[in-house]
């Protein structure tokens, strides 16, 4: 099974990253390191999200750019709000795409805007 | 409340702060679960990506590369980069895993995946008064909550793929989902600054093959996290 190996390389690989520093470790990193890690989780997860919502599919087109950043921003606001409630926080943010993308194509479809 | 405030086990406060994380994982779950029945690859070889992988982003990448008919080793180093921040992830929480048994450190490697990350280091970061073992109890407990759901929602998400309404557009989850794990770690300005640029230049840099873009903007967070912590320290 040509697929199931693949993964299963993938897999080992993985595994071998998330090992290093956790089972390898036996001292402190140096200073240097240790001053940086608290930003790793801050850099890594803007670096995923931030393009995700600038151009959901690889370009920049405000019928999808614009949808998606208000659901951001809907997911933002209520995580502020409703004392880090993720799910709500979540769930409020689909439900702004939905409506936001849905007004779009119905504008586009008017004539309104870009369809 | 002052009956309550007795330090709350933190087998509890564990399963309290997975939860909710869980039942926001469920969108994304069951959209990467629908994705994954979608290719030609037989549905069970696709879904095994949880197991042996134990994360999202990683796991819609390699399997719509092969279902494109991408060569093998392009699929292992796409994944491999995409995944390459569980290396920092790793060095970020060694410090506080250092007293932890060797055999436990196995298992706690995984169980790493984004959201047991962040739930763990949100938590170990902002408390002193645990000890090694709480912690140990605290991460364990979060990864035998996540790793079960993830595996059941990604195979809901392969059963039900067919009978999902198109219309019920998921794409935005994974996102939103991540986006939810990063708002607690802004917790100061330079972490506020690594978040921006590491946005930043993700976004300039998407037009990089194989997520190198990711590992770009990555790079350059940190680097100006650190240069701006370093600074007010």
């Amino acid at each position: 099974m040509y697929e199931l190996l693949v993964l299963a390389v993938i897999g080992l690989g993985t595994y071998a990253m998330r090992a290093a520093f956790l089972v390898m470790a036996h001292r402190s990193p140096p200073a240097p390191v240790a001053r940086l890690l608290p930003y790793v989780g801050p850099a890594v997860l803007a670096a995923i999200v931030v393009p995700a919502f600038v151009a959901p599919h690889g370009t920049i087109a405000l019928a999808e750019t614009a949808p998606a950043l208000l659901a951001a921003a809907a997911a933002w606001l209520a995580w502020r709000r409703l004392k880090r409630n993720l799910p709500i926080a979540l769930f409020g943010g689909l439900a702004v795409w939905w409506i936001a993308s849905w007004g779009i194509s119905a504008a586009g479809g008017l004539g309104l805007g870009p369809s | 409340m002052t009956a309550l405030a007795a330090p709350t086990p933190v087998v509890h406060r564990a399963v309290r702060d997975v939860l909710p994380v869980v039942l926001a994982y469920a969108p994304f779950g069951l959209a990467l679960g629908a994705t994954l029945a979608a290719t030609h690859l037989p549905a069970w070889v696709a879904w095994a990506s949880s197991p042996l992988m134990f994360g999202g982003a990683a796991q819609l990448l390699a399997v719509q590369m092969l279902d494109a008919g991408a060569a093998g080793v392009f699929v292992v180093l796409g994944a491999l980069v995409v995944n390459a921040r569980l290396l920092l992830y790793s060095a970020a929480l060694a410090p506080h895993t250092a007293a932890w048994p060797t055999r436990w450190r196995w298992l706690a490697a995984y169980f790493m995946a984004d959201p047991v990350y962040a739930l763990a280091i949100t938590r170990f970061a902002g408390t002193d008064t645990d000890s090694p073992r709480e912690r140990l109890r605290y991460y364990v407990t979060v990864g035998l909550v996540m790793w079960p759901a993830w595996m059941g929602l990604t195979g809901a998400g392969v059963l039900l793929g067919g009978v999902l309404p198109t219309s019920l557009r998921l794409d935005l989850a994974a996102p939103l989902t991540f986006l939810l794990l990063l708002l607690p770690m802004l917790t100061s300005r330079p972490a506020y600054a690594a978040a921006v640029t590491g946005g930043t230049v993700a976004v300039a840099a998407s037009g990089l093959p194989l997520g190198l873009g990711l590992l770009a903007g990555a790079a350059a967070g940190i680097a100006v996290g650190g240069w701006l912590g370093g600074r007010h320290v």
